[in-house]
């Protein structure tokens, strides 16, 4: 598995992403964090759960509670025109990151 | 299934947080890791399995409340606004019905940020509840003595009825049975008049010790004019009418309790009063008062009569009989309408009984309606009291206000957040007005428990004098008052946070936070304009509590004319029985050798150096007042010549230390059947007899009352010495002329013994009491106590106005100082980073001190100039409360403002202080 500092540093990069489609609960988002990245990343309910509500809490989400005839209610997610701006700030941020790296990972051996 | 919440419950120990923020993580872990267990039971795991499965996503449940904790400190703000969100949405769907529940959300949401924030929440219920406390105590009094109506069936219609003889300078002049018939039948406009005379009486019989009572004689239909009722047994009535007093007599409660043990059978009992037999007939309920003076306490025994038969003399116009009377209007006729029938009738009497009534008198029947003859002279006092206590709340709620505009900086957010995502300015005002308005209504209800808790308390602080005290009580009118005046200081305070809401600038709140220099300047400006007006109110407050103090430590300098140190005094009251052959004090030589004997008696008590007798006491009750004649000048130009007559023993003025001017005392030779002679004051010989030497010369005493020995012509009396002004009627009183006559030529049957010690009173009053008692075992002895005792008595009431106010005063002060205080250190903690600046810049520590100062004392000296202005026009308002000091003091308007300067300047100097310590570095560093 990746490296834990790796983890933690990307994690809310990770959430933002996933909410950009479209709302989802809390534990869809972790199973869906699983499922992509093919059992590689995987994030327990404890450790998933202070992410969504510090994400909240900057304004970057915002909860809401939905109820279903015949089932618990789930509070579901969604990015905010914040969370979008943020959203798209942090993946350049990001793509550009890679890309410095890896030209100075890869230009020693060019 | 599992239970998941409760699971989460047990597990995830969250701490600081609302239960409803908390409520809803619980649910929300719960609900996912129930899909992890539902996801573990799909994929063919047992019960067991699925649960373990769902229990390994949380590992570290410590951790997860930390994370979650922090992370919760931010979301507040925002949870709160989207809330109010949601129920403003909720509003709008539901209507503009749901006042009551908008209402109630308002107190639901006030009470919740009351308890976000304990400590202050306290201080300021705390404050406001003793404010409140005060303000509903003293208008306990206020309602109870001023403004109730008397305690009588229709007391609107009793009135106080007094006979004047204002030609020649007297009031209160006793009256006769007829002149009390023609107010009955003549006047027409009495449904009922009775009687009143209070004196003293001694119980003699039913116990150990002979008692001295407050006696009243009333005529038969005095409690049925006033709508009273007994507790037991009968009050008077048509059958006790009799010429001379009736066999029935009526007590108090208090009586029944005290010397009858509560005894049910106590009806038909009999007691000897100055030793006549009566019976009693009646208890009177315990809230029962006579409405009136007394001369010392409440009346105790309640006797009746006709006023038309021994001990009194055969009714004629021209003996008097009584004082006092009271009557009831007819129903439809007020006071003004009854005055002038009285006027007219008194005139026509004047003129159809022209022996009786001599001209230059101008003879006159004087009515008031009864509340007011009771409390009139204590009205001005209990009105300073109560603007005291209300300037006290009002600067309190003030200084809630500064606290509540600097608590709402901090809120400014939540609101501009609120505002943003669409509720109304005005809710969001009218929710911070709840919020003071709940605050003030908890705090209102502590005030009232704190009040009815110590009321009897303050009513034993309160002078004697000031009358209904009994009916002092929290009662619905007083309810009200707490009720209106929590609402007034609630709205005060409210308005200014919500004043500063309604003109926040909601972008730059949003933005900027807490930080925002622009809103926290027009919050600067707003919370020195209250400083400026708390100030203003406690120099006001100050002034009057300076001019008050500065009277009665005035008085206590006074100098009485007399030395009051070391002299015990003992009163006792000669008996006066219905039946003269009864009498024992009805020969005036009897009387004589028992003062004689007393005197003698006391003298010798150990520790006693010298003793002596009067009539009348220093300070205690005013003397009975004569008209004089005096010889060698026109009777017309004797009009209004006025003195009071006080019966002194031989001893008297050496005993009581007041030095002689001219002439000599009172000597043992000075008795009846000898020359009659007089002494008299500086006062009288400056006033009647200007550039001339009054000894030798002579005058003529007229007390108006029916004298028994049916003398009607008046011997002459010769001056034979003049003595240093005495503050016979209290130190607050001057001018009032004085003749004193030798006991032994005249004496009535109340009395009091003085005696010069250095003993204090309690070490002797056995012994003087026995040694009076051996002369006459029958004779009570009573107010057995130092001249000090009783001088203080007499100002007793400027006392206790005079330190409750300087203590309302006090409270002023350190409240309008804790409000400069906490304005400048809210001044330095903004403007630090400026001063950071500055100082980086060059400026040095004293160029800081004397910003932050001199912002300062600019406000203490605006507060104070505009206090000044206030009290100025203010003073003139309780100058009847003042003696021998000016309403405009020139010692107090420069004192006051000097000690709230320099207590101003130590509440400023402190925050500068600390703005001089600001380290640029850091100052810069935070922004």
């Amino acid at each position: 598995m990746f490296n834990r500092e790796l983890k933690k540093g990307s994690v809310e990069f990770l959430v933002l992403s996933l909410l950009e489609a479209r709302p989802r609960h809390g534990y869809e988002i972790g199973k869906l964090i699983e499922a992509r990245s093919k059992g590689r990343i995987q994030f327990r309910i404890g450790s998933l759960y202070p992410v969504l509500c510090r994400l909240e809490d900057r304004d970057l989400l915002s909860g809401r509670w939905v109820e279903k005839a015949g089932r618990r209610r789930r509070r579901y997610y969604r990015l905010t025109v914040a969370g979008r701006r943020f959203l798209a700030a942090q993946r350049s941020a990001w793509d550009e990151f890679v890309l410095t790296i890896n030209h100075i990972a890869r230009s020693e051996n060019a | 299934m599992p239970d998941w919440a409760k699971f989460v419950r047990q597990n995830l120990r969250l701490s600081h947080l609302r239960p409803e923020r908390e409520a809803e993580i619980v649910e929300d872990l719960a609900e996912q890791l129930d899909e992890a267990y539902a996801e573990a039971l799909q994929r063919g795991l047992s019960s067991q399995q699925a649960e373990a499965v769902a229990m390994q996503h949380v590992v570290d449940w410590e951790a997860l409340a930390i994370e979650l904790g922090r992370s919760e400190r931010g979301r507040e703000t925002v949870m709160a606004t989207l809330l109010h969100q949601a129920e403003d949405r909720d509003v709008a769907k539901r209507g503009r019905f749901s006042l009551l529940t908008d209402f109630c959300q308002d107190v639901h949401y006030a009470l919740r940020v009351m308890r976000k924030s304990p400590g202050f929440t306290l201080i300021i219920i705390l404050t406001l509840a003793l404010g409140i406390g005060a303000n509903t105590s003293i208008f306990s009094i206020v309602n109870a003595v001023l403004l109730r109506s008397l305690p009588y069936y229709d007391a609107s219609r009793l009135v106080k009825i007094t006979f004047n003889n204002p030609g020649i300078g007297l009031r209160d002049v006793p009256y006769s049975v007829p002149e009390l018939e023609d107010l009955k039948s003549r006047a027409g406009v009495f449904e009922e008049v009775s009687v009143v005379v209070s004196g003293s009486t001694n119980l003699t019989g039913a116990r150990q010790q002979p008692e001295r009572l407050e006696l009243l004689e009333v005529s038969p239909n005095y409690f049925s004019m006033l709508g009273a009722s007994p507790q037991i047994g009968r009050l008077f009535g048509s059958q006790d009418f009799a010429l001379g007093f009736a066999e029935a007599a009526v007590i108090s409660d208090g009586l029944w309790r005290r010397s009858y043990g509560g005894d049910p059978n106590i009806l038909g009992k009999r007691l000897k009063l100055d030793g006549d037999p009566v019976t009693i007939v009646g208890v009177l309920p315990a809230r029962f008062r006579h409405p009136g003076k007394t001369v010392a306490r409440d009346v105790e025994v309640w006797v009746t009569a006709g006023f038309s038969a021994d001990p009194y003399p055969k009714p004629a116009r021209n003996v008097k009989v009584a004082r006092e009377a009271i009557g009831r209007l007819k129903p439809g006729i007020d006071v003004t309408q009854a005055q002038a029938r009285l006027t007219a009738m008194a005139s026509e009497l004047r003129t159809d009984f022209p022996n009786d009534y001599p001209p230059e008198a101008k003879w006159t029947i004087e009515i008031r309606p009864l509340q007011d003859a009771l409390v009139g002279n204590v009205r001005p006092q209990l009105l300073v009291l109560m603007a005291a206590v209300v300037l006290v709340v009002l600067i309190a709620s003030v200084n809630i206000a500064n606290l509540l505009l600097a608590r709402a900086s901090g809120r400014q957010r939540e609101m501009a957040l609120r505002m943003a995502l669409g509720a109304g300015r005005f809710r969001v005002v009218r929710q911070m007005l709840t919020e003071s308005l709940v605050l003030s209504f908890i705090a209102g209800v502590a005030g009232v428990l704190t009040a009815k808790l110590t009321l009897s308390f303050i009513i034993h602080f309160l002078p004697a004098s000031v009358p209904r005290l009994a009916e002092v009580g929290v009662d619905r009118t007083v309810l009200l008052f707490a009720l209106l005046i929590s609402i007034f200081t609630g709205i005060i305070f409210g308005l200014a946070p919500a004043f500063q809401t309604m003109k926040a600038d909601m972008t730059a709140a949003i933005r900027e936070g807490t930080q925002g220099s622009g809103s926290s300047a027009k919050t600067f400006r707003l919370r020195s304009l209250l400083i400026v007006s708390e100030l203003a109110l406690a120099v006001v407050l100050m002034v009057g509590a300076g001019l008050l103090l500065r009277t009665f430590w005035g008085l206590l300098q006074e100098n009485p004319g007399f030395n009051p140190s070391r002299v015990v005094t003992a009163s006792f009251w000669l008996p006066n029985p219905n039946d003269p052959k009864t009498d024992v004090y009805a020969n005036f030589a009897e009387r004589t050798s028992f003062i004689r004997d007393v005197i003698r008696r006391v003298a010798t008590i150990p520790g006693i150096d010298r003793a002596a007798m009067t009539s009348d006491l220093p300070g205690a009750r005013p003397a009975i007042t004569a008209a004089l004649v005096i010889e060698d000048r026109a009777t017309d130009s004797s009009q209004g010549l006025t003195a009071e007559v006080i019966r002194v023993s031989p001893d008297y003025f050496m005993l009581m230390q007041c030095p002689l001017i001219r002439g000599r005392f009172f000597l043992e030779s000075d008795e009846s059947g000898k020359q009659e002679v007089a002494i008299i004051d500086e006062t009288t010989a400056r006033r009647y007899w200007s550039g001339v030497d009054p000894v030798g010369r002579r005058l003529r005493l007229d007390r108006n009352t029916g004298s028994q020995r049916g003398n009607l012509s008046l011997p002459w009396v010769i001056v034979v010495g003049i003595v240093k002004d005495m503050k016979q009627d209290g130190l607050d009183t001057d001018g009032v002329p004085h003749i004193f006559r030798p006991i032994y030529q005249e004496a009535g049957r109340a009395m009091s013994v003085v005696a010069r010690t250095p003993l204090p009173a309690s070490l002797l009053e056995s012994q003087i009491r026995s040694e009076i008692q051996s002369v006459d075992p029958t004779l009570p002895v009573f107010n057995i106590r130092s001249m000090n005792d009783v001088m203080d008595v007499s100002i007793a009431p400027r006392r206790f106005s005079a330190e409750l106010v300087g203590v309302f005063a006090a409270v002023a002060m350190l409240l309008s100082s804790i409000g400069i205080y906490g304005l400048l250190a809210y001044m330095v903690g903004q403007r630090s980073r400026e001063i950071g600046i500055r100082v980086a810049l060059g400026a040095q520590r004293s160029d800081i001190l004397t910003l932050i100062l001199g912002k300062g004392l600019l406000l203490v000296g605006a507060g104070i100039a505009i206090g000044l202005v206030l009290a100025s026009a203010a003073a003139p308002f309780i100058a009847t409360l003042l003696y021998g000091v000016h309403p405009f003091d020139v010692t107090v308007f420069v004192t006051v403002p000097l000690v709230l300067m320099l207590v101003a300047f130590l509440a400023t100097y402190i925050p500068a202080r600390r703005a001089t310590m600001v380290d640029p570095i850091i100052a810069l560093h935070e922004s």
